[in-house]
């Protein structure tokens, strides 16, 4: 039996295809293509794959960093705390 | 001994040996087994064409790629819808009303296709993290939030089986035992809830369907954008 070729169902976990769709026919907003990405946008953006990559790594890598850092410190005060009562 | 309106859902004992394993076994028993012929029976040809049917509708938006799941699948829908109709049986056992069933099937699948998403397209699928065209203040909190529902979707396929079984079984126990106390003192009454017995009864065949078939389809959806 032939089947079309055509996806005909929207994935329902991403809303970034409504997202798109809504800006470009409300309020005229197109996607730029990558070619006009320049500086840090070129690896920093919300429309290519490679850019939403980015993001999600960066955002990921500075809660990871924070978490450290702030584990650490815990780490050094409870430390300190154990250290000036044992003397 | 009292019992509870919650002894249905108590995992099946025998002198102390659990009879999970039977109650998981039987619904392979009542279907037919594939014969060499070239031109089977009307049983075995209907059994195919809802097989053949339902993994080509359901694998129709996967790439080609995903196409290996079909297998596992089809199975896992046949196993789940059979294990949900049985259980609206008098007397039966639900194996899907046990939460640990239905994590245990949730939670390998979701993970494989996120494993598979992970090791085939890592572009692609940390992209999904971020929805096209977010506004930049609002990336960092969309991360969380898409992260957060990423970890949810394991939860809420095991729970949603879980709490559509149990509840519509829960129901249908309530309501014939109104039914049943209530024929004797008002027999209008009683005669009105067995109706209203036989309408849930009808939608719970329904249901015991259509939940499966949701599991099924959420996991195809996820294997879809990762494949």
């Amino acid at each position: 039996m032939p089947t079309s070729p055509v996806k005909t169902r929207i994935p329902l976990t991403s809303f970034g295809h409504l997202v798109t769709e809504v800006k470009r026919q409300l309020f005229g907003i197109e996607p730029p293509v990558s070619v006009e990405y320049t500086g840090w946008r070129k690896y920093f953006n919300s429309y290519t794959p490679q850019g939403r990559r980015n993001y999600v790594l960066a955002t990921y890598g500075i809660l990871v960093a924070t978490a450290a850092v702030f584990m650490i410190h815990r780490r050094n005060r409870q430390e300190k705390v154990t250290s000036s009562s044992t003397i | 001994m009292m019992t509870s309106f919650f002894d249905q859902f108590m995992s099946p004992s025998l002198l102390g040996i659990p009879l999970m394993a039977l109650a998981f076994v039987l619904p392979w028993l009542l279907f037919p087994s594939p014969a060499p012929r070239w031109l089977t029976n009307r049983l075995l040809t209907l059994q195919g064409w809802f097989i053949n049917r339902f993994t080509s509708q359901l694998l129709l938006p996967v790439n080609v790629g995903g196409h290996k799941w079909a297998l596992i699948l089809a199975s896992l829908m046949l196993f789940l819808i059979s294990l949900n109709m049985l259980g609206l049986l008098p007397y039966t056992f639900t194996p899907t009303t046990q939460l640990s069933l239905n994590m245990g099937l949730a939670v390998p699948l979701w993970l494989g296709t996120v494993l598979i998403g992970l090791r085939n397209q890592p572009t692609a699928a940390l992209g999904h993290l971020l929805p096209e065209g977010t506004p930049v203040p609002l990336i960092p909190v969309l991360i969380i939030i898409e992260t957060i529902s990423l970890f949810i979707r394991p939860l809420a396929l095991g729970v949603r089986l879980t709490a559509n079984l149990t509840a519509g079984h829960l129901l249908m126990q309530l309501i014939a035992t109104a039914a049943f106390v209530l024929l004797p003192l008002m027999p209008a009454v009683a005669i009105t809830t067995s109706v209203i017995l036989l309408l849930l009864t009808i939608l719970e065949v329904a249901v015991a369907m259509i939940q499966a078939y949701v599991f099924v389809l959420l996991l195809s959806l996820y294997l879809q954008e990762n494949v």
